[in-house]
């Protein structure tokens, strides 16, 4: 630990992005959480703890991931109480990672003079998502679509501890949408909303697909990848990595 | 291979539990190693991953290089369901193969309650229950754990049982078994006589009109008459994992677990543990920080537990806390006690270890009357209890747990209502701490178990209380406590009836047990799924008393079921101590000088006290 001046610790922060592959796909947000910081543990790395009688490390993951699905394109911030090379973080945790995680790059967040960088959660605004559907039949699937697609609003009901059951319109979430079908699995890929501001999840999406898209094979599980997840910058989207 | 498909486990409470993958399991290619080994635990995997027990075995039996030991859990009910609707056998965590393609099944018998579900995981895998009708070419099943100190209530289900250490018996049973493969019955004889091994088919038992024991005995000659425990001697030096699973998925006990010694000094006349882990043998401090820091290095955990059956015992403790707390100081590593005796030296131990990490307090006085806590020689006085729960309130902490027993042998009403007076004293040790020092808050709970008799303890011989006794002095309590600061939980549940009558159970009650998981018994550890009418029912249709198990006295000259092992400790050592408790008289501590158990005369080679530091306590 470097003690700098007046006793004050360096605090050098990092974006770190990594994959939550698929056969770890049923590990729950929390249970991930302890697993990541287990493997910074592992990596003997001089992660930043905050004070207080139970200190904590400084790992908050930028965006929770659902049970079930799983991910190329997860971030977190971790805080070191020392400025080292990115490689080497990257190479050391990947040297401790379980099978079903892996590091795929880490960025110093480097700050600016007089302004505050801030943190990965609060700056998202959107995510990449393939989703896979299992079909019944696959039988004129392009004109059922055309004309769900031709749908001015897309409106399902939205539970939520906050304000109970709400009707949303969906749609205006969506900024891309695709999709292709082959061997009866339909693959969509979107781009939608996500973050503080605006956020449309994955699985709130595939619920609607699955109410009106009878095609769908309901009684099967639903195949959700996050590809990537964006912030805007000079209004234009960019991938976390490459915001800082 | 079972694929195990996402179309199921997306069905499923708790998915991971069954995907395994974990960090620091273990993986070998089946077609090099000559033993397939599946451990299997009779719970649900976060209660079975927090077994110490079951992480070091795994470690032992991977280390062999012709053997392969994987992982196996009793699945959910919902999990159970969706495998047999999809027909998929019960798989090991690893290969995800069926357990039926396996030479051995290994389960471990930590509470009675557990039997049924290994009835069940054997159904899954679609292996024969019963242990007479099993083919030559179905896998092997054994067992160990401290339910298997009274193995009989499985007799016709588990093939043979290990009494003991498992790390010592393990590797001689292996060798001699690749000599064996494919030949059950020859394994079966020639294992029988390696040292704390039985093979319930090679003995026979007969029974007196009055259903006690007439005789147990060897069906042949080269077969022991008795069977003896096996330990490890020099525990300092007993294999230990470097590496333990990391589960994904949050675990009971989820974090580094130290073994610091086995058996126990105190006596306590209800305990099982402490008579059957005897002699006391400790690992040495420096080996134990050396565990500690490969384990914490290989494992990421930040939270080190020390176990042991009364770890306040151990003879360096005061040097061993410091110094883990000491060494891991800029990883913010704390370390818990899960069960400390009440005294003023374990609340100094509490002080150093709550620097780190706030910790809840437990104090187990288990009896509410000096001469109820002398009966079963639990070796506290009133005065130690208010003691250190006032130097606790002064210490800032304002809630403490109290742990009791109900129904224990020679208990009257009175002492149970002593129970409530000691936590109203509780409280009132609170309120002579002044004002401005206590922490605000006072809460205390009061918990109190059922007590049921266990084979080898000196309240082997006596009768359960019956229910409705317990019933009765439940009441008792709830209304004799005064202060509202104490909070009362008990439990009146007809389950403590059932795992007496398991508990010093003969052959007869494997035939109920068979019968209740065919009715549909598992869980039964579980509140929600245990179901007494359908062991009622059992019990009637193999027209056997649950009384005569549970509430019948029994004279110091019958057959007990498990007599034919020998633990070490003398029978008449045992009959002395349940004479004793009649007299309420105390028996020292052995750490003040040898109680003559015989453990040290009878196996020669176990010093007691072996690895223990004198000059520290």
């Amino acid at each position: 630990m470097l003690i700098l001046k007046k006793g004050r610790v360096l605090r050098v922060r990092y974006l770190i992005k990594y994959s939550k592959e698929s056969e770890i796909k049923f590990v729950a947000h929390l249970d991930l959480m302890r697993t990541i910081q287990k493997v910074i543990k592992r990596s003997e790395l001089p992660i930043g703890y905050s004070k207080g009688f139970n200190p904590h490390m400084a790992v908050s993951i930028a965006q929770p991931l659902s049970v079930g699905v799983h991910s190329n394109g997860e971030y977190m911030d971790v805080v070191l109480n020392e400025d080292i090379n990115e490689e080497y973080i990257m190479n050391k945790m990947n040297e401790n990672t379980p099978r079903g995680i892996e590091i795929l790059d880490v960025v110093k967040v480097i700050p600016v003079e007089g302004t505050k960088k801030k943190q990965a959660m609060a700056i998202i605004d959107a995510a990449r998502y393939t989703i896979k559907f299992k079909c019944t039949n696959i039988e004129s699937i392009k004109e059922k679509m055309d004309d769900l697609c031709a749908l001015d609003e897309w409106n399902i009901i939205k539970t939520s501890k906050k304000s109970g059951e709400k009707l949303v319109n969906i749609k205006q979430f969506i900024h891309e949408f695709d999709y292709n079908v082959e061997n009866f699995v339909m693959c969509i890929k979107v781009l939608i909303s996500c973050g503080s501001r605006d956020n449309l999840s994955a699985s709130l999406l595939t619920e609607y697909l699955k109410q009106n898209l009878e095609f769908i094979n309901k009684e099967t599980f639903v195949d959700i990848t996050r590809e990537e997840m964006y912030a805007y910058k000079d209004e234009k989207l960019v991938t976390l990595s490459e915001f800082f | 291979m079972n694929k195990i498909s996402d179309d199921i486990l997306f069905k499923v409470e708790k998915p991971a539990r069954y995907i395994g993958g974990e960090l620091n399991c273990c993986y070998k290619d089946i077609d090099k190693i000559d033993i397939r080994f599946a451990f299997c635990f009779p719970d649900v995997y976060e209660v079975g991953m927090s077994h110490l027990g079951s992480r070091i075995l795994y470690h032992v039996l991977n280390e062999r290089a012709d053997t392969y030991c994987e992982r196996a859990f009793a699945p959910w009910p919902d999990m159970e369901k969706q495998m047999r609707d999809n027909n998929i056998a019960l798989y090991a965590l690893e290969s995800k193969d069926s357990l039926n393609e396996f030479d051995f099944l290994g389960f471990t018998l930590q509470y009675e309650m557990s039997y049924t579900n290994i009835l069940n995981m054997l159904d899954m895998s679609g292996i024969t229950i019963r242990a007479s009708k099993r083919g030559d070419d179905e896998p092997i099943i054994m067992a160990g754990g401290p339910c298997a100190y009274n193995p009989e209530p499985l007799y016709d289900i588990v093939d043979f049982f290990e009494l003991g250490d498992g790390e010592e018996i393990m590797n001689e049973v292996l060798d001699v078994y690749k000599n064996y493969k494919g030949t059950k019955k020859e394994f079966l004889r020639e294992i029988s006589k390696i040292r704390g091994v039985y093979v319930p088919s090679l003995y026979e038992v007969s029974y007196n009109e009055d259903n006690t024991i007439r005789e147990f005995k060897p069906k042949y000659d080269d077969v022991p008459r008795s069977v003896k425990k096996r330990f490890v001697v020099d525990f300092d030096k007993a294999s230990f994992p470097e590496k333990i699973v990391v589960p994904y998925t949050e675990i009971v006990h989820d974090r580094v677990i130290l073994e610091t010694f086995r058996g126990c000094t105190n006596g306590c006349r209800f305990c099982q543990a402490g008579m059957i882990y005897r002699p006391v043998r400790e690992k040495s401090t420096a080996t134990l920080i050396d565990e500690a820091d490969k384990l914490l290095k290989s494992t990421g955990y930040r939270e080190i537990s020390l176990s042991s059956l009364s770890i306040c015992d151990y003879s360096d403790i005061k040097n061993l806390i410091t110094t883990l707390i000491e060494k891991n100081k800029e990883d913010h590593v704390s370390v818990s006690l899960p069960s400390i005796r009440i005294n003023s030296f374990s609340v100094d131990l509490i002080k150093e270890i709550q620097k780190v990490k706030k910790t809840g307090i437990t104090f187990a006085p288990e009896a509410g009357t000096q001469r109820m806590r002398d009966i079963i020689n639990k070796g506290v006085t009133e005065e130690q209890v208010l003691e250190a729960v006032s130097s606790v309130f002064a210490s800032g902490w304002s809630a403490i747990k109290l742990y009791f027993m109900v129904g224990l042998p020679y208990e009257t009403l009175e002492d149970v209502r002593g129970i409530a007076e000691l936590s109203d004293k509780v409280a009132g040790e609170y309120f002579k701490i002044p004002k401005e020092t206590r922490k605000r808050g006072l809460r205390i709970t009061t918990s109190t178990a059922i007590f049921v008799p266990k084979p080898f303890t000196p309240f082997q011989w006596v009768p359960q209380s019956r229910m409705e006794d317990v019933v009765e002095k439940i009441k008792a309590v709830k209304y004799a406590i005064k202060s509202k600061a104490v909070t009362y939980n008990y439990h009146e549940s007809i389950v403590s009836y059932l795992e007496a009558v398991m508990a010093r159970g003969d052959r007869r009650i494997c035939d109920v047990i068979i019968k209740a998981f065919e009715k549909g018994a598992k869980f039964d550890g579980w509140g929600e799924y245990f179901d007494f009418e359908i062991w009622k029912e059992a019990m009637e249709e193999c027209n056997v008393s649950g009384d005569f198990y549970a509430y019948r006295a029994r004279s110091y000259d019958e057959v007990l079921p498990w007599d034919f092992i020998d633990i070490g400790v003398n029978k008449e050592y045992l009959i002395n101590e349940n004479e004793k408790a009649k007299k309420v008289q105390l028996t020292q501590n052995c750490k003040d000088g040898c109680t003559q158990c015989g453990v040290n005369v009878n196996f020669k080679e176990g010093t007691c006290f072996k690895g223990a530091l004198f000059n520290q306590v």
